[in-house]
């Protein structure tokens, strides 16, 4: 199995291109990070396969994603959120965990069953974050019951997976495959993996004990409304063939800053998708073998998941009690006039016509 | 190669055209019924579709809409196949190029809908690059409102996608603009779906009135063109969307674009009911040639006398007066809103007898400038021994600036209105003493006059040397000294039509001829597009042309512009008058 890197990859016309647009947009951010704290951390609740947890979420301030460096994904800011220069100690990374250890203690009642970690790229990219704190995390971690870390495919071995599941933690990697189709990841999305890496992963973090979770991304540009729900669709759907991968987190895209999506998007040539389009591909794939949620960030703005501005609010609500409940009548529940305007945007717009409406 | 869409008719930058599928479509139209669209590259890697007679394909795309960076778009730009069936190619304004297909698709349209500035671009550039006989297809943003706009600035192809999608959000759509369904008390329309009473009119209602009268306005269009009045409906029309009418001003701006596409007579009136008419090509065109072109080859003094409403100035009543007080002494320059002036020997020549305005005895600041400026510019080229204003008081300001500009003086005869007795006798009093000019320098004259507007500066003396004149104004003709005719005056339009013997001296003169290039056959009655080789850039709808091929040397009128006479494959390039085979 050949082992793409975003060096190998960048080759193509497209992505040189993608890549080239991308640096220059980034290049428009000027903001720099304290690197002894944490990008963000908050608790929650998931569905996960053993139940629902509480959980820490932790968004690590690395050096963020090597891949964004390049020039990267056309809907990802999240490279604006790491810190100048390029790479975080261990001793500055374990003070972010520690923050975000004292945020728990303030703010929750006790410790989360659940931790999930994120950085702005990959948690296993030992260029972020190398063995050593790795390792440390693992241990600061040990005495829960889950553990969540973030990566793109090609840093997932089982080794680095066994530093988890050796404590005896439940451990998915979670993976932002975004879509898997792998025309729509390299050419709309700018990801440089093909799905067979994603499939690879999978295989080599079951070795190890490990579950997968995947991300998807509702809608990258380029792609009308019913293009955009059809591929979620199939893309679920082949998740839920794979072997280990037990979760599908589907994430509707938002407009963020200082990227190709938000160039679109202030020349009214993106929006992001409608909340019926969330609900319609949960419903649909409801009886599939996967667990399937979605958490709309920015639901009911011009940035985020939105349908008319009247129903956005019950509408999400249905989504995360579907989240929790994985029971597609909770979306008989939600209804507006605006969804009548959905059926016929998914009906009539084409990636030529769009946005059809805003 | 355009083997499927035919342009009719034209109107400005507007066309009136056919789809021709197994069902042929009108346009400006909707394309709902026949578009079959092969999909989007950017999901799938796509096979070239089957196609047929039946439906415009739309090509396999990846479209790049708005905001697209440039190295994205040239990375991901289309390459589209040749087929032998109806078939459009998306492409955005960057992208756009000559692709073989029949309609192109801008995929920029909602980002450019409701932005003049960036609509103009978008669409002159796309124009520019695709050929000039392919449809232009605008995808889910046609309105009710807007369908004028989009055609006149040279839109073929709409759908009824946005009337649709604001029908179910509840917002009435009519010609002068949106409404939203809850603040109406009574529906201001009579189509079917209007016909019950409000209070059980529903958004599905709605949504079948907005297609109706989408509809509707699409006919509206399609029979301005027809009468070639588009732009006079958009001068009221437009006003009710502020970038509708910033459209057609910002149109206007790129005279280029508009003039290469705006017929040189036409019968169709101009209604002159807002400032924006002096923009108009017609009004720019005919003030340049009268200040470029055009010289005044007699040595009397000038009268300048205001507009009649009858046309031409001749046949009224008030210009009866001045002439009974002139006595062929002096050369007369009517001066009128919104033409400029218009000297006597022009008064024919299309605009000049094609328009009405309002008329309310006050000018506008708007009126008062272009007027002055196009008679400033006439003075600093054509010099007259002594310049006499019989003018009323509201014209006087003008006279005055013109004064001031060019350090000239009038001298006034009017002391209440032109027609009065007083002041008639003013007038000829002040010629009296005057040579009068005669018959015979006064038609040649106007023929060489009448060459010069149409043909270029010095054209009248090139071609008109040595004319002998027959028949009577204003059915002048002009012949050689042996008596062949050269070519006719026509009444209609105040410009010339050459024989074939008028031909051959234009050809042979220093005034640059128009020539389409033809293969090698002989052309009667009309040249078709296919038939071209080759046609002068400088060709605009209405012009003489000469034809010339291997095998035959003709002259006619134009049909098309140059540049879409050299691209068309299909419809009738020009019009022959005269034809001999060589």
């Amino acid at each position: 199995m050949s082992k793409p890197s975003p060096e190998v990859y960048e080759q193509g016309r497209g992505m040189d291109a993608h890549n080239q647009a991308m640096r220059e947009i980034r290049a428009r951010k000027d903001e720099t990070h304290d690197p002894t704290e944490p990008t963000r951390v908050w608790l929650d609740e998931d569905n996960t396969p053993d139940g629902v947890y509480d959980s820490l979420t932790i968004i690590l301030n690395t050096g963020g994603c090597r891949w964004a460096r390049a020039g990267g994904c056309t809907m990802c800011g999240y490279v604006a959120e790491s810190v100048e220069g390029g790479s975080v100690s261990h001793e500055d990374l374990m003070t972010q965990v520690e923050k975000c250890l004292d945020h728990e203690d303030e703010h929750g009642d006790e410790p989360a069953g659940q931790v999930k970690i994120y950085t702005s790229g990959s948690f296993l990219d030992e260029r972020e974050v190398g063995a050593e704190t790795r390792q440390a995390i693992a241990e600061t971690f040990a005495d829960r019951d889950r553990i969540v870390v973030e990566s793109l495919p090609d840093f997932i071995d089982a080794e680095k997976v066994a530093d988890f599941t050796d404590h005896g933690l439940a451990t998915d990697v979670a993976v932002g495959l975004e879509t898997a189709t792998d025309r729509v990841r390299h050419d709309c999305v700018n990801k440089y993996f093909d799905f067979a890496e994603f499939e690879r992963a999978a295989a080599d973090a079951a070795d190890a004990g490990a579950g997968v979770k995947a991300y998807l991304l509702m809608k990258p540009p380029f792609l009308s409304e019913s293009e955009a729900v059809a591929d979620m669709k199939s893309s679920i759907r082949r998740c839920a063939d794979v072997e280990g991968c037990h979760t599908v987190s589907m994430n509707p895209c938002n407009v963020q800053r200082h990227t190709m999506v938000e160039d679109l998007f202030h020349a009214d040539g993106y929006r992001p998708p409608w909340l019926w389009s969330v609900c319609e591909v949960l419903d649909d794939t409801a009886d599939e073998d996967v667990l399937v949620v979605s958490d709309p960030v920015g639901h009911g703005s011009d940035r985020g998941p939105h349908n008319c501005g009247e129903c956005d609010d019950r509408v999400q609500r249905a989504i995360k009690d579907f989240d929790l409940r994985q029971d597609p009548s909770v979306f008989e529940q939600a209804s507006c006039p605006c969804e009548r305007t959905w059926e016929e945007v998914m009906d009539r717009e084409r990636s030529y016509s769009m946005p059809l409406a805003r | 190669m355009t083997d499927y869409f035919e342009v009719h008719d034209r109107d400005g930058a507007a066309r009136l055209g056919e789809l021709r599928l197994a069902d042929p479509v009108t346009t400006p139209g909707l394309v709902d019924d026949v578009l079959a669209d092969a999909g989007s590259e950017w999901t799938a890697d796509r096979q070239i579709p089957e196609g047929d007679e039946a439906s415009l394909t739309v090509l396999p795309h990846r479209a790049l809409p708005g905001g697209t960076p440039e190295e994205v778009q040239a990375a991901f730009a289309s390459d589209y196949p040749d087929v032998d069936y109806p078939s459009a190619a998306v492409v955005s304004p960057d992208t756009a190029a000559d692709d073989g297909a029949d309609a192109y698709v801008l995929s920029t349209a909602q980002s450019v809908a409701g932005h003049a500035e960036a609509f103009v671009d978008a669409i002159v550039r796309t124009r520019d690059a695709i050929p000039a006989d392919s449809a232009l297809y605008l995808p889910g943003v046609a309105t009710p409102g807007n369908v004028a706009t989009l055609a006149y600035a040279g839109v073929d192809l709409v759908d009824t996608d946005r009337a649709v999608v604001k029908g179910t959000r509840g917002k009435y759509l009519t010609a002068d603009g949106e409404h939203f369904l809850e603040d109406l008390t009574e529906l201001p329309c009579a189509c079917p779906a209007c016909q019950g009473p409000r209070a059980d009119f529903d958004r599905e209602d709605c949504v079948a009135h907005n297609e109706y009268t989408l509809r509707a306005a699409l006919a509206t269009v399609r029979e301005r063109i027809r009468q070639g009045r588009l732009r006079d409906y958009l001068e009221g029309q437009a006003r009710h969307e502020q970038w509708h009418t910033a459209v057609f001003r910002r149109l206007d701006r790129q005279y280029g674009y508009l003039e290469q596409r705006t017929p040189v007579i036409r019968r169709a009136e101009i209604t002159a009911a807002s400032d924006d008419t002096l923009r108009r090509v017609e009004i720019q065109r005919f003030a340049q040639r009268v200040t470029d072109r055009y010289r005044c080859r007699f040595d009397n003094p000038l009268v300048l006398v205001p507009c009649s409403a009858r046309k031409p100035y001749s046949d009224s009543q008030s210009h009866g007066q001045f002439h009974d007080a002139v006595q062929f002494r002096a050369h007369t320059v009517s001066m009128t809103s919104p033409i400029g002036v218009v000297p006597q020997e022009l008064e024919l020549t299309y605009p000049a007898q094609h328009y009405d305005s309002v008329v309310t005895g006050d000018w506008s600041a708007t009126e008062l400038e272009f007027v002055s400026d196009v008679l400033g510019a006439y003075l600093r080229e054509n010099e007259y021994p002594r310049m006499i204003a019989h003018v009323p008081a509201e014209y006087r300001p003008i006279c005055e600036r013109v004064e001031d500009d060019l350090g000239v003086e009038f001298e006034y005869t009017v002391v209440d209105h032109p027609t009065t007795t007083d002041s008639l006798a003013n007038l000829a009093s002040a010629l009296a003493g005057e040579d009068k000019y005669r018959k015979r320098e006064r038609q040649h004259n106007t023929l060489r006059a009448v060459a010069d507007y149409q043909f270029g500066r010095g054209a009248g003396d090139a071609l008109f040397e040595d004319i002998r004149v027959r028949a009577r104004y204003p059915k002048l003709k002009a012949h050689d000294p042996g008596g062949e005719q050269l070519a006719a005056l026509v009444p209609q339009y105040g410009v010339l039509s050459l024989t074939l013997a008028g031909a051959r001296r234009w050809v042979d003169s220093a005034a640059p001829t128009k020539r389409v290039e033809i293969d090698d056959f002989v052309p009667h009655g009309s040249v078709l597009a296919p038939g071209v080789v080759d046609a002068s850039e400088a060709i605009r709808v209405g012009d003489e042309v000469v034809v010339e091929g291997p095998n035959a040397f003709a002259v006619g009128r134009a049909e098309m512009h140059g540049r879409e006479m050299a691209e068309s494959t299909r419809g009738i390039a020009a019009s022959v008058r005269h034809v001999a085979e060589r």
